[in-house]
């Protein structure tokens, strides 16, 4: 017999029946660093970057250590550089048809399975997550995104048309991001045609790694480029030009300070921020599976974050008493190690985590930790906080990974009531076995994704986002192509920053408006006011403005809207949100169609105020009925909207919802009073928003006309229309906490102001930048682009079973 | 056995209010598989520690004496001394949990036992096995016959008929099925019992023993099933009091395993006894 390779431990073993290690080798990810001389540059342009004279950040073994790498980091010649490489390969990537870009695709995700184990050993060994999550969850993963959309660049000129790419992508990504992130961002981005610089924190290679595997396929460099750097080269990366839309996935503050450093830059920006989740169990649930969920969601690596626990009071004991059991067996190690359900996330998280415990316990929350941890750091052990007081600083925060903060409910609508009164709005899980209740729950639910009885599903062909403050930004199905897509015919974004606006003023006084003399208008003029919550009711300012016609008489007086009168009109627009968003389609059809036809009736008053602001009688008619036949079209459209979609290993339906955003505030561009107006609105309340209008600044009265038919038709709060200084009233509603979007069609300091202001409650917004809209025709003024901004999405999963 | 479940009052609610979400356990019985590999040494604890809960089986219509003897000299010896010895674990005395029979064959088993010089206890499967479709009174005397062979353990099959329409029986154990379905021992649905056994204790503080049957042939299998018992129940459950694994085959395969930790290299099909 040979000789024993046996060590001593069996005995003990046998008697303890421990687990023992499981290490997986990671000697191919040292070889691949090998292969840099330990040092790693830039990969752009199909090529490595090493420029000389740059600081370098040592790429380190999380748990133990050691030095793996030094990462050189890139300074604003080198973004420039990048940038410039993948503006040249866009010019030959989004002119190929699709059906060759999908064979690129396809090419990538079979050469990310021949390297695969590379993949998952060096990214679990740099981040330090659990291995085995890299290699059946992420690097699996990877490889469908990549399939499906392959799929989606053979059929874009079909699916898509209409639409065309945006142009360079630029992406920022924190630093406790898994290289999946990139993938579900850039993926959506190559197949329609754009094309992507990756900022990357120090010390990432794993999408280094990657860029050179897409680099190596051969003919399109530059499509792919990653750079490593600080966080302060996001905004040198966004403003240059060329990029066309910035991706930042991270953290809530410095994705609310992006936006305001980007206010007026060309650059859309996309967000997602934050990574809590949210669990609710019901006294329906099978209790152990929802534990297993908020293990999924909270205490193993692939959950991005912290967890929001809610439970049904008549289960809080034999939930928690479930939970703490479950949590004994919970193991954390070394990340390469196979049998380790955490790994660590670096000491940057370690602390955040041991931060907010602390606090938590000094505000009096209970604090239970358990598992089998390594003591010494970077560890932190699962960890599940109750009792917090609801008042409580902790109790508002983001919860961070791996915490769990657990809370008791007592009705479904003190559940909802709960989980809807945070400013985050991401994901969320319901168990509940009756079902019912189950869907109640997860469509009243505000946030981006709802799974049912089960957490943390993924699939390539399922939208993922969030609301409210998680940001509005997707990625997956085909809200993630549309991120990277704008209406053919679009000019490329360029900058239009105005260096000398002063947040601070614009729009903060208004400008006093004198009586300019008697009334020349038609007759008989439209009722004066506001119109608000139904009716016309005099400004809170009590004070007028002229308005003038074409040739400088005066045409009318209208009232001057303030701070408080917008107050008023939101507050009126939120008691109308639930009922009519709770309308059916056929309603919201109904109504629109009433409008329509009211509209018609009142042709030649409309016809003629528009003669007065010089428009031909023939062109005065004509805008009127596309005016009606706008109204009609979405009408019409209110009926078919979302969809059912299958996903891969999922038994039962994913519903992708479209939702109302809630209440937006639309300003309406000076031009086009009538047929503007009547574009934005009919959008808006096809798919269910209640809004807050300020119409045309030159010609409100066509608006203020319109509002007569609205008052006798619509409920009261649906549609309320404040005239005024466009300054001041834009002003009032970007700064509101509680619009949920905004449409500005105006200035460029306006649109400049708005994206700053929105930072606020980070709502989405739709500026034009100073640049005018065809109205009258299809695309600019019907097109399909105001509907996806009209309504945002929601995954709801749910899977079957007996 | 040494203590047995002493039995509680039937409370109908406890049973009606359990829910358990399909899906969401066969995703469970998933990672469970993946997520506790045990290697090198530890394989081979575990797969020793395995041995011990196995009811080394045969469930045969054609078994003889002969066969059952050999069943027993291979349960008081399942593993190969010089491997054992190779191991240090030679003076464990590692012996199967117990040999289990039909009815007929205790007799043959008790007396191949003695011989042997092995004092595991023989189970049988009693109670019109494997439908349990006979009637009470034969089934009674079934089990009265087989105690009196000198069968220790009876694993009974209970009346389906009477659980389908909602009257429930207890027991000292609970097994997965008798192994001739053509559905045996799934993780899910062990998961699904496990959680009950936990629950009961929770409730009464009485345990409850687990046995999976049918369908356990791998090394690699009887150590998902002891990771699945370590993880929904616990170390006290992994010892024969409450979990035994039903098995005729796997014993083999872990044998062929130690063989291959032990040398390096992978067995030849008559390097180790048949049992």
């Amino acid at each position: 017999m040979a000789a024993t390779r046996v060590g001593p431990r069996a005995r003990e073993i046998f008697t303890t029946l421990e687990y023992g290690p499981a290490p997986e080798s990671h000697a191919c990810a040292l070889a691949w660093l090998d292969t840099q001389d330990r040092l790693l540059g830039h990969y752009v342009n199909g090529k490595w970057s090493k420029p000389e004279h740059r600081n370098s950040v040592p790429c380190q073994d999380p748990i133990t250590g050691e030095n793996l790498a030094s990462c050189l980091q890139a300074q604003a010649e080198d973004v420039a550089a990048a940038v410039e490489a993948a503006r040249t390969a866009f010019e030959s990537w989004s002119r190929l048809p699709g059906a060759v870009r999908a064979q690129h695709l396809s090419r990538l995700a079979k050469v990310i399975q021949k390297h695969q184990r590379l993949l998952w050993t060096l990214e679990s060994l740099v981040t330090g997550r659990a291995v085995r999550e890299v290699r059946d969850g992420d690097v699996q993963l990877a490889q469908q995104l990549l399939h499906y959309h392959a799929v989606q660049a053979y059929t874009q000129e079909e699916a898509l048309a209409g639409w065309e790419p945006m142009g360079v992508i630029g992406l920022i990504l924190p630093s406790t991001f898994s290289f999946l992130e990139m993938m579900w961002r850039i993926c959506p981005a190559l197949a329609v045609g754009c094309t992507v610089v990756a900022l990357v924190p120090p010390a990432s290679p794993t999408p280094l790694l990657l860029a050179q595997l897409a680099g190596e396929l051969g003919p399109f460099p530059g499509i792919v480029n990653v750079i490593s750097g600080p966080a302060s080269l996001g905004p040198v990366l966004a403003s240059q030009p060329g990029v066309q839309k910035v991706a930042f996935c991270g953290a809530l503050e410095e994705g609310r300070a992006l936006r305001r450093a980007l206010a007026g830059e060309g650059a859309e920006l996309g967000l997602v921020l934050g990574a809590e989740a949210l669990l609710l169990l019901s006294d329906a649930a099978d209790v152990d599976s929802a534990v297993e969920g908020v293990v999924d969601a909270a205490w193993s690596d692939r959950s991005p974050g912290g967890l929001r626990l809610l439970v049904q009071e008549s289960v809080w004991e034999e939930a928690m008493r479930r939970l703490q059991a479950r949590m004994e067996r919970l193991r954390s190690g070394r990340g390469l190690d196979g049998a380790v359900d955490m790994g660590a996330r670096g000491t940057a998280a370690r602390e955040l985590a041991q931060r907010y415990v602390r606090e938590a316990q000094s505000q009096g929350a209970q604090v239970f930790q358990a598992g089998d941890v390594p003591l010494d750091s970077p560890f932190y052990p699962p960890t599940l906080v109750s009792d917090l007081p609801p008042a409580s600083p902790c109790a508002q925060a983001e919860v961070p990974w791996p915490v769990v903060v657990a809370s008791p409910f007592r009705t479904a609508k003190e559940a909802l009531a709960l989980a809807n009164g945070t400013p985050r709005g991401g994901s969320a899980s319901v168990w509940s076995e009756r079902l019912g209740q189950a869907l109640e729950l997860g469509y009243g639910l505000r946030a981006g994704t709802v799974w049912i009885n089960s957490h943390g599903l993924r699939d390539p062909a399922v939208p993922t986002g969030g609301c409210k403050e998680s940001g509005s930004s997707w990625h997956g199905g085909p809200d993630g192509l549309y991120e990277y897509l704008r209406p053919s015919g679009t000019p490329t974004r360029l900058s239009y920053l105005s260096k000398d606006l002063n947040y601070d003023t614009f729009g903060l006084a208004v400008p006093s408006t004198l009586p300019a003399g008697p009334e020349t208008g038609p007759t008989p003029a439209p009722p004066y006011g506001l119109f608000v919550g139904g009716r016309f009711q005099a400004p809170g300012a009590r004070s007028s403005r002229p308005i003038q016609d074409a040739v400088g008489n005066l045409h009318g007086y209208v009232a001057e809207g303030g701070a408080k009168d917008i107050r008023g009109a939101v507050e009126a627009a939120h008691q109308a949100a639930s009922g009519w968003a709770g309308q059916s389609p056929a309603a919201r059809t109904a109504l629109l169609w009433a409008l329509a036809a009211a509209l018609e009736r009142r042709e030649s008053a409309l016809a003629s105020r528009l003669e007065r602001q010089g428009v031909e009688l023939k062109a005065a008619k004509a805008e009127v009925e596309l005016s009606v036949r706008r109204l009609r079209a979405w009408g019409a459209q209110a009926q078919a909207q979302g969809q059912t979609l299958q996903v891969a290993g999922l038994r039962g339906p994913v519903l992708r919802l479209r939702e109302p955003l809630g209440v937006l505030a639309i300003v309406c561009p000076d031009e086009r009073p009538l047929l503007a107006f009547v574009s934005l609105l009919a959008p808006a309340l096809a798919h269910g928003n209640t809004v807050v209008m300020v119409p045309s600044g030159a010609c409100p009265l066509l608006a203020l006309e319109v509002c007569q038919d609205m008052a006798t038709l619509f409920p009261a709060g649906l549609v309320n229309v404040v005239t005024g200084d466009r300054d001041h009233l834009t002003r009032c509603l970007a700064l509101h906490q509680d619009v949920q979007a905004l449409w500005y069609f105006g200035s460029a300091q306006g649109s400049q102001f708005v994206e700053w202001a929105s930072a606020g409650n980070l709502k989405p917004v739709w500026v034009s930048r100073g640049l005018p809209r065809a109205w009258e025709q299809e695309a600019e003024g019907a097109g399909p682009e105001l509907g996806l901004r009209a309504a945002r999405t929601k995954a709801l999963w749910l899977p079957m079973g007996d | 056995m040494s203590t047995h479940n002493q039995g509680t009052e039937l409370d109908l609610s406890w049973i009606s209010k359990i829910q358990v979400n399909h899906p969401a356990v066969l995703r469970r019985a998933e990672q469970i598989q993946a997520r506790r590999p045990v290697k090198k040494e530890w394989q081979a604890a575990w797969l020793l520690k395995a041995v011990t809960f196995i009811d080394l089986t045969t469930l045969s219509g054609d078994d003889t004496s002969s066969n059952i003897q050999r069943l027993c000299y291979k349960a008081k010896y399942p593993i190969r001394e010089d491997l054992l010895k190779a191991l240090n674990m030679h003076d464990k005395g590692i012996t199967t949990a117990a040999v289990c029979v039909y009815p007929a064959r205790v007799c043959d088993a008790v007396k191949a036992l003695k011989a042997v010089g092995c004092n595991i206890p023989v189970a049988s499967v009693a109670t019109g096995f494997p439908a349990g479709q006979t009637h009470l009174k034969t089934r009674l005397e079934e089990i009265r016959l087989a105690v009196e062979d000198g069968a220790t353990e009876i694993d009974i099959v209970i009346n389906r008929t009477l659980v389908l329409t909602g009257q429930w029986e207890g027991s000292d154990f609970i097994k997965t099925s008798t192994g001739k379905e053509t559905v045996n021992a799934t993780f899910p649905v062990a998961i699904v019992m496990l959680r009950a056994i936990r629950d009961f204790f929770w409730k009464t503080g009485n345990k409850i023993g687990f046995k999976p049957a049918g369908g356990i042939r791998s090394a690699k299998d009887s150590l998902a099933w002891l990771s699945l018992v370590k993880e929904e129940l616990g170390d006290e459950w992994l010892k024969p009091e409450l979990f035994r694994i039903g098995a005729s085959t796997l014993l083999s395969d872990i044998e062929r395993q130690i063989y291959h930790h032990v040398t390096g290299r992978y067995a030849a099909y008559h390097d180790l006894p048949m049992s």
